[in-house]
């Protein structure tokens, strides 16, 4: 495979002098092609010292930055109590288990919320004494008529 | 033996696609494609061990992607946790077929680069400057120092689109398909792009170094 020239200084243009960073699929003809054409070796080191000039441009030291985002991802994995509540409930899993016991949670939670309805309000008997006190007071008004004759 | 002209017809077809995609099928890819797949599986499983293991993998390169396009500390950080976290809970977006963990972690980069630059464009040609460090102090090399600060300066003047092209081509090692990934655009635009910012570049150095001997 062979390249021309205008190719040749198109690839130089946009992806510098470094064969590495040029398009694999022409690299190998570029590679020839700048070996055997001086004026193509000539816009290579035209070019090179703008390379050469990036190659310097380092980044400052981001370790501190580096490590605040390690922790920012820790807190964001970790999670909160309900995530794991919510986790522990409806876990992720392809399995076929942790499939069937969303439906079966589902179903169970109408019965669980009444459950607690139920003891919150207790309907009205509040305690043991409060209910003898109470059974005694619907006794008194029992009609005992019918029972007299 | 038609079998195995079948088998030879199905070689020459993954040939092609390796080609197509300038992926060598060596072990190394294999593994580091499985590599890719499980972790991520893991993370949308919402495994916090793989998360992290992914961002430990990533996070150097995602921070100097930012660096180089953002210029501060600051909103560096902000990005590069902005990135992390879309990877925690934009995870089942990722598609192995369609790009790597790294190619798919760069594009968030860079989007979240280009909509910060284009809402506060003003802010950052200032800032730029400000935090790049040289390795060699100004006294013991001030003609390389001052190539460096032109240098810096050219970049940050730059459009966002063609800053991004460089430092991704430059410092990053993609592929060009790869870099017309991360940017949603085609090979061809690339290239132009890439060659606009580069006689760019070429021609703001000239004139500075020209004005500075002068």
């Amino acid at each position: 495979m062979t390249i021309s020239s205008e190719r040749f200084a198109a690839i130089v243009e946009a992806y510098g002098t470094e064969p590495a960073r040029w398009p694999t699929e022409e690299r190998t003809a570029a590679m020839v092609h700048c070996a055997t054409h001086p004026e193509a070796q000539a816009l290579v080191a035209e070019f090179q010292a703008l390379d050469e000039m990036l190659n310097q441009f380092q980044v400052a030291d981001l370790s501190v930055l580096q490590r605040n985002v390690l922790n920012q991802a820790a807190r964001t994995s970790a999670g909160n109590v309900f995530d794991h509540l919510l986790d522990w409930l409806l876990p992720h899993s392809e399995r076929l288990m942790a499939w069937l016991w969303r439906p079966a949670l589902v179903a169970c939670l109408p019965l669980v919320c009444g459950v607690l309805l139920a003891d919150y309000f207790s309907f009205g008997i509040d305690g043991v004494q409060n209910s003898r006190e109470e059974e005694l007071y619907l006794l008194s008004l029992n009609d005992y008529t019918e029972t007299f004759e | 033996m038609q079998q195995n002209e079948r088998y030879r017809q199905y070689l020459h077809e993954i040939r092609q696609c390796f080609a197509e995609l300038a992926i060598t099928p060596n072990r190394s890819t294999v593994l580091k494609m499985t590599d890719d797949q499980e972790l991520m599986t893991a993370i949308q499983a919402g495994n916090a061990r793989a998360y992290e293991s992914v961002v430990k993998r990533h996070l150097k390169s995602i921070s100097h992607y930012a660096f180089r396009m953002l210029g501060n500390t600051k909103d560096t950080e902000d990005i590069t946790q902005e990135t992390f976290l879309r990877l925690w809970t934009h995870a089942d977006t990722w598609r192995s077929e369609k790009a790597s963990v790294s190619t798919w972690l760069h594009r968030i980069a860079h989007n979240l680069c280009i909509d910060y630059l284009r809402k506060d464009k003003s802010a950052i040609t200032s800032e730029y400057l400000d935090e790049h460090e040289g390795h060699e102090s100004p006294t013991e090399q001030p003609d390389k120092e001052e190539r460096l600060i032109s240098l810096r300066e050219a970049l940050a003047q730059l459009p966002e689109r063609q800053r991004s092209a460089i430092v991704l081509n430059h410092y990053h090692g993609f592929s060009n398909r790869e870099i017309a990934q991360i940017m949603n655009i085609s090979v061809d635009a690339l290239e132009s792009i890439l060659a606009r910012a580069r006689r760019g570049l070429k021609a703001e150095l000239l004139t500075t170094i020209k004005n500075g001997s002068s």
